[in-house]
């Protein structure tokens, strides 16, 4: 068990940061700690992939200089994942700024008493 | 002519960037980008429908790198016609919003890449590729919903985009454990290692697909993950809400089913029943929660948008049962519902600028104030609620013999009685429209109105009677009930129509189910 | 039998359909209105009357459309069962129109439009049901009609109108998805849901158990609308509609579809020989017994005249559910002629019923039966007509029910279960047991010396309680009744102004002044909510009962309107016709190619 922690120790992180990311999401009453969560989060997907992309004995398709090797794709995939991901958070932090302006609160707790009255 | 595919998803980025430029010169000419650039999707949308709806497959791979290395696009019946739905409501919703707003040349642009999304889920048939499409399609759906004028758009929107996101990387962890397994990306690819190289019962299997199918449950907000849909929808403005309801849920409906039949295919129900009972079930629990939280609201749009939580139970019960007529089923419901839903939506819009009813109490005595738009509405509902020859009806149906046949019976039980947990949220709109007379309110204030008329504006109820005035300049055109009506005509017509639809659907749908 | 390719089928639907769009485009003009509506009537009837003579030489006639959904065909078919229920709702439906005019005019009530609209809107869809070639064409239609009915019996737009409303859409809705299961079911049993004679194929052979189940939920979902017990409530709270909505539709054209339903199911679906196998024909006639004397004793303690005659129709129309369900063991098939000749028999008697508590509620705005006593003077012909009618429900020879009930009888008999006949004969007397005293009290006795109602009065198990006389006594409009509808038209009148109640009894007439009268009002009737108690105008006397003095005596005719009694007498007539010659009238000739069809 130890041992198999030890040797996969990526995999601990990867379901770290995965927890961590959903209990900001759900737990904090922050927004913007709410969208740090989500970061977090899908920073664990990203490492989930990285680790992945780790193949024993892999060999380069032309010329080596004897690894270790990775295949690329996953790390392809991810830096896509990781625009999209930036992208999202572009867009939930111009939101949170759009919320703090009408209602001049980041608490969810606040911001839900100060709605009720709408 | 093969480079379709591509252009369905190219078109509208360009369009998008081109309608933002112009609408810097211009902030009408934006619409008018827009416009064009949809008019063009259906048509090419309408021309690749007409070639593959009959069995021919089209397949594309993007910048000539052949599959499985390259992505790939891949259209055959099922994904044109989804297509083309996209493209005729992005249409008829725009038509709308020339008059309902908002105008700015950014909601043009969004609007556009929104299509462009959700052509790309339709028409991939890569995985990866599916989950960029989906995060284009969130993103673009985030920033409309964000459109609104109210703080509570911007709200709604976050929730949105929070909840969303989370699907969305649940979706992208399993497709990476789908990929370790298999080292495939593309779609039929990764099917044909999938039970013969990788056994279906492989634990990353299974956790490939509850992972993947919960990522797109989000996104299509199945009980009990819909938490996100009804605040979106109410909170953004009417055109987008018509179009995100018609729209997104049902591409990422399309999207699971596409998992299911194209990717992990009937085979994986076989090798695991349990997946198959678990989400037949969830399925038929979204019905019944979605119907029960339908009736408890009091806001029109969000007792549409629970409504739409459990039809989508419907038509993924229908997928995840998995047989021919049930995926016709599925597939049938599932445009049926975007025109049923959408056309609601832009009635709820309508009414709401003529008079500002946004409460089902409001719409008290609708019928003899606005007799055309509530006409159209009556009518939506009963298609919905399931009263034949509606296409509610038709898809309700093959969907109920698929699950007798298959012997669901506790499900089938579930579909055939959704007709009346449909029917209970939407009698209480009818009954209000028909049956009750306006509120003695609006009369008291009509009165007000002619002593002090600054005041009666202030109130809510001002707007109802300020409508009513004669010679006030009417905010509802001519041009937007009659749209409203006449996606209310084509509501009962596509009923009629759904039997020659289904069968150029047959030849497509065997090869996607063969074993 | 021949199937004749013809468009008739189609055109008797259209000719219902066609003038809605007519009579909602002619809203202001009460008068072209109304003669859309005859006109349409009489159009409906004139094309399903054309097809009769070839159906009864054993031609069939079917319009195809082609496929509906994969293996059902959207056709209409006229064969004998569908003509019979096409040609009873289209003639009735030329009588309830003038009967309508004279009565929506006689109480000034709002939203004409909408009614006249619904009201062919719903003949459409019975006509349709009743040429529907296969179950889901028939349920299609049967929804429809649901649809069609709903703003009938909403029609008062008032609380209790309201509520009646969301109950029949509950119970009949309720009843569709039953009806749809029962259908996907046969479906996958047999691949088929077409209607044939003497039953579908493959059901006999079906597994035994699913075929039952197929049969239960197909009857127990058209018995919603037939109104078989336990699922009968709606019918009686629907009595709010307007009384000629509650005639033709709740006595005639929606409770018929039902039955029209299980007779298909019986006849045409899974045929007789396979009720019988199944064992399921006799736990359809055992319901129906059950139903024909328990709705009688309810029956008897209802003082609101049209609840009576609500729960009357639910035991009557048991009786043709008896037919249905006895024949299928009966080789005679006479309890089959039975059953299926009382759809007329009844629809005409129970017609004339109805038309003569709307014609007692349009002049005199009295409701309850224990107002009733001598109002024979007031109305002479109509409540000459009661009493012809309600003899004929009781099944006195020379009336339409006797013919009915004698097959229904003999065939009983003849089934070997003669236990169903003692049914049928115990039902006879309970029927004289509610009606009698209705045509007895009006015209033998005057509102001084009316005889006191035990059963009506008293409370369940019999002690009078002595404060309840007394305030009877004191107060005639004492709210103290048991049971019926009275008290809770009391309690609403609290809240709220009976929609039929607002306006001044007095009868207009039907010239163009009442006609111009009436457009002015509807304009401003939508205006008017329920929620307008305060408006003084509104409130006057509407308590029913006699006036002060009595029941002022009037001759034959002067009594109401002729749009009112011409109805009364042909209605009243037909009934007595097909009880002196029922082989001249056409019904029972169709009946017995019906019954030759199936039985072979």
């Amino acid at each position: 068990m130890i041992d198999l922690l030890l040797t996969r120790y990526n995999y601990v992180a990867v379901v770290l940061l995965l927890g961590v990311g959903t209990y900001m999401l759900i737990e904090n009453a922050n927004l913007v700690k709410k969208v740090i969560g989500m970061n977090v989060f899908q920073t664990g997907i990203f490492l989930f992939f990285i680790t992945a992309a780790y193949a024993e004995g892999a060999g380069p398709p032309l010329v080596g200089h004897g690894g270790p090797y990775v295949s690329p794709l996953p790390h392809v995939l991810i830096l896509t994942a990781i625009v999209v991901g930036v992208s999202l958070t572009a867009v939930a932090l111009a939101l949170v700024v759009r919320i703090y302006a009408e209602y001049g609160t980041l608490d969810e707790d606040v911001l839900r008493e100060v709605r009720a009255d709408e | 002519m093969s480079d379709v595919p591509a252009l369905l998803v190219a078109l509208p980025i360009l369009a998008s960037v081109l309608a933002l430029l112009v609408g810097q010169w211009r902030p009408r000419a934006a619409w008018a980008v827009a416009f064009l650039g949809t008019a063009v999707q259906v048509g090419a949308a309408g021309l690749l429908a007409a070639r593959v709806l009959g069995g021919e497959t089209v397949r594309y791979a993007v910048g000539d790198f052949a599959a499985p290395y390259g992505i790939e696009l891949v259209v055959d019946g099922l994904s044109a016609s989804v297509a083309l739905l996209v493209a005729v409501v992005a249409f008829g919703v725009l038509l709308y919003s020339r008059v309902a707003g908002p105008r700015e040349p950014a909601f043009h642009a969004q609007y556009l890449l929104l299509v462009a999304g959700l052509s790309g889920m339709s028409v991939t048939g890569d995985v990866f590729n599916l989950y960029v499409f989906l995060e284009i399609t969130g993103l673009a759906a985030y920033a409309l919903v964000a459109s609104g004028e109210s703080g509570r758009a911007a709200v709604g929107a976050l929730k949105y985009l929070l909840i969303g996101t989370v699907g969305a990387s649940l979706y992208l962890l399993g497709v990476g454990y789908a990929f370790i397994v298999t080292g495939t990306l593309n779609m039929a690819d990764m099917a044909g290692t999938l039970g013969s190289e990788i056994a279906y019962t492989h634990p990353a299997v299974l956790t490939a697909f509850a992972l993947v199918v919960t990522g797109l449950a989000v996104k299509s907000a199945v009980f009990p993950l819909h938490t996100w849909q009804p605040e979106a929808y109410a909170s953004a403005p009417d055109g987008v809400s018509a179009f995100i309801s018609a729209l997104v849920s049902t591409v990422s409906a399309y999207a699971i089913a596409r998992v299911i039949v194209s990717v992990f295919t009937v085979e994986f129900f076989r090798a695991n029943p349990v997946a198959q009972d678990l989400v037949v079930g969830i399925a038929g629990l979204s019905v019944v929660a979605g119907s029960v939280l339908a009736v408890t609201q009091t806001e029109v749009k969000r007792m549409l948008a629970y409504s739409s939580v459990s039809q989508f139970g419907l038509v993924v019960a229908a997928f995840a049962i998995a047989t021919e007529r049930a995926v016709t089923g599925g597939t049938v419901h599932l445009i049926g519902h975007a025109v049923m839903k959408g056309g609601l939506f832009l009635a709820a819009g309508a009414v709401a600028a003529a008079t500002g009813a946004r409460y089902v109490s409001e719409y008290r005595g609708l019928a003899s104030r606005r007799p055309f738009l509530a006409g159209a509405v009556a009518v939506l509902a009963l298609a919905m609620v399931g009263v034949p020859p509606a296409v509610g009806f038709v898809g309700k149906w093959y969907i109920a013999l698929a699950a007798v046949e298959a012997g669901w019976w506790f499900i089938a039980a579930v579909i055939l009685s959704s007709t009346l947990l449909t029917l209970a949220y939407f009698a209480r709109l009818v009954e209000r429209m028909y049956f009750a007379s306006a509120p003695t309110a609006a009369a008291g204030t009509a009165d007000a109105v002619g002593a002090t008329p600054d005041a009666a504006v202030a109130d809510g109820s001002g707007e109802t009677a300020e409508a009513e005035r004669p010679g006030t300049p009417d905010r509802v055109t001519p041009g937007v009930v009659a749209l409203v009506v006449a996606v209310a005509v084509l509501s009962v017509a596509l009923g009629f129509a759904a039997t020659d639809f289904a069968q150029l659907l047959r030849p497509t749908l065997p090869e996607l189910l063969a074993p | 039998m021949t199937d004749v390719d013809s468009l008739r089928p189609l055109a008797a639907v259209l000719a219902a359909a066609l003038p809605i769009v007519a009579i909602l485009a002619s809203h202001r003009r009460p008068n072209v209105r109304e003669g859309w509506s005859v006109a349409s009537a009489l159009a409906t009837f004139g094309v399903v009357a054309s097809m009769v003579p070839g159906v009864l030489a054993g031609d069939t006639y079917v319009t195809d459309f082609g496929e509906f959904v994969f293996g059902v065909d959207l056709a209409l078919r006229a064969d004998a069962l569908g003509t019979l229920f096409a040609l009873l709702a289209s003639f009735l439906w030329i009588i309830t129109t003038f009967y309508s005019i004279g009565y929506m005019r006689g109480l000034d009530e709002h939203a004409q439009t909408r009614y006249f609209a619904s009201f062919a809107a719903s003949v459409a869809a019975a006509v349709g049901v009743a040429f529907a070639s296969n179950l889901l064409v028939l349920f299609v239609f049967y929804e429809l009609l649901t649809v069609a009915t709903y703003p009938l019996v909403t029609h008062d737009e008032d609380a209790e109108a309201r509520a009646a409303g969301r109950k029949y859409l509950a119970y009949t809705f309720g009843g569709g998805v039953a009806v749809l299961a029962g259908i996907v079911l046969a479906y996958t049993l047999t691949g088929d849901v077409s209607f044939a004679a003497g039953g579908i194929g493959g059901l006999g052979s079906a597994d035994p158990t699913l075929a039952r189940a197929a049969f239960a939920l197909l009857a127990g979902g058209f018995g919603v609308k037939a109104a078989l017990m336990p699922m009968h409530s709606w019918l009686p709270d629907a009595m709010v509609a307007p009384t000629p909505v509650s005639g033709l539709l709740h006595a005639v054209a929606v409770v018929k579809s039902g039955i029209f339903g299980v007779a298909r199911v019986v006849l045409d679906v899974f045929g007789p020989e396979t009720v019988a196998d199944l064992g399921v024909g006799v736990a359809l006639a055992a319901v129906a017994a059950f139903t024909l004397l328990t709705a009688s004793v309810i029956a008897l303690r209802q003082d609101n005249l049209k609840r009576r005659l609500a729960y009357s129709t639910v035991s009557q129309l048991s009786y043709i559910v008896l037919g249905l369900g006895v024949g299928a063991y009966d080789a005679t098939g006479l309890a089959m002629t039975g059953g299926l000749l009382h759809i007329p028999a009844h629809a005409f008697m129970k017609l004339t019923l109805f038309f003569c508590a709307g014609a007692i509620h349009v002049e005199t705005h009295t409701d309850d039966i224990s107002d009733m006593a001598g109002i024979g003077r007031r109305m002479p012909l109509t409540m000459a007509a009661f009493g012809v009618a309600s003899l004929g429900m009781a099944g006195i020879p020379l009336l339409a029910g006797f013919v009915s009930k004698w097959y229904l009888l003999l065939g009983s008999v003849a089934a070997g279960y003669a236990v169903f006949a003692v049914a049928l004969l115990l039902s006879g007397v309970l029927n004289i047991a509610y009606f009698w005293p209705v045509v007895y009290q009006a015209f033998f006795q005057t509102a001084a010396d009316a005889d006191t109602k035990p059963l009506i009065e008293n409370p369940f198990g019999g002690k009078a309680t002595p404060s309840a006389v007394a305030a009877r006594e004191d107060d005639p409009a004492n709210p103290l009744r048991p049971d019926g509808g009275d008290r809770d038209e009391r309690v609403t009148d609290d809240e709220e102004t009976y929609a039929v109640d607002r306006y001044p009894s007095d009868h207009r007439g039907t010239d163009g002044e009442a006609a111009d009268g009436n457009a002015a009002r509807e304009g401003d009737d939508e205006h008017h909510g329920y929620d307008e108690h305060e408006d003084p105008d509104h409130h006057h006397d509407h308590g029913g009962g006699p006036p002060a003095g009595g029941w002022e005596r009037r001759g034959f005719g002067d009594e109401s309107t002729w749009f009112m009694l011409g109805p009364i007498s042909t209605a009243a007539l037909a009934a007595i016709a097909l009880g002196v010659v029922p082989h001249s009238a056409v019904f029972l000739r169709i009946v017995d190619a019906i019954v030759t069809g199936v039985m072979g």
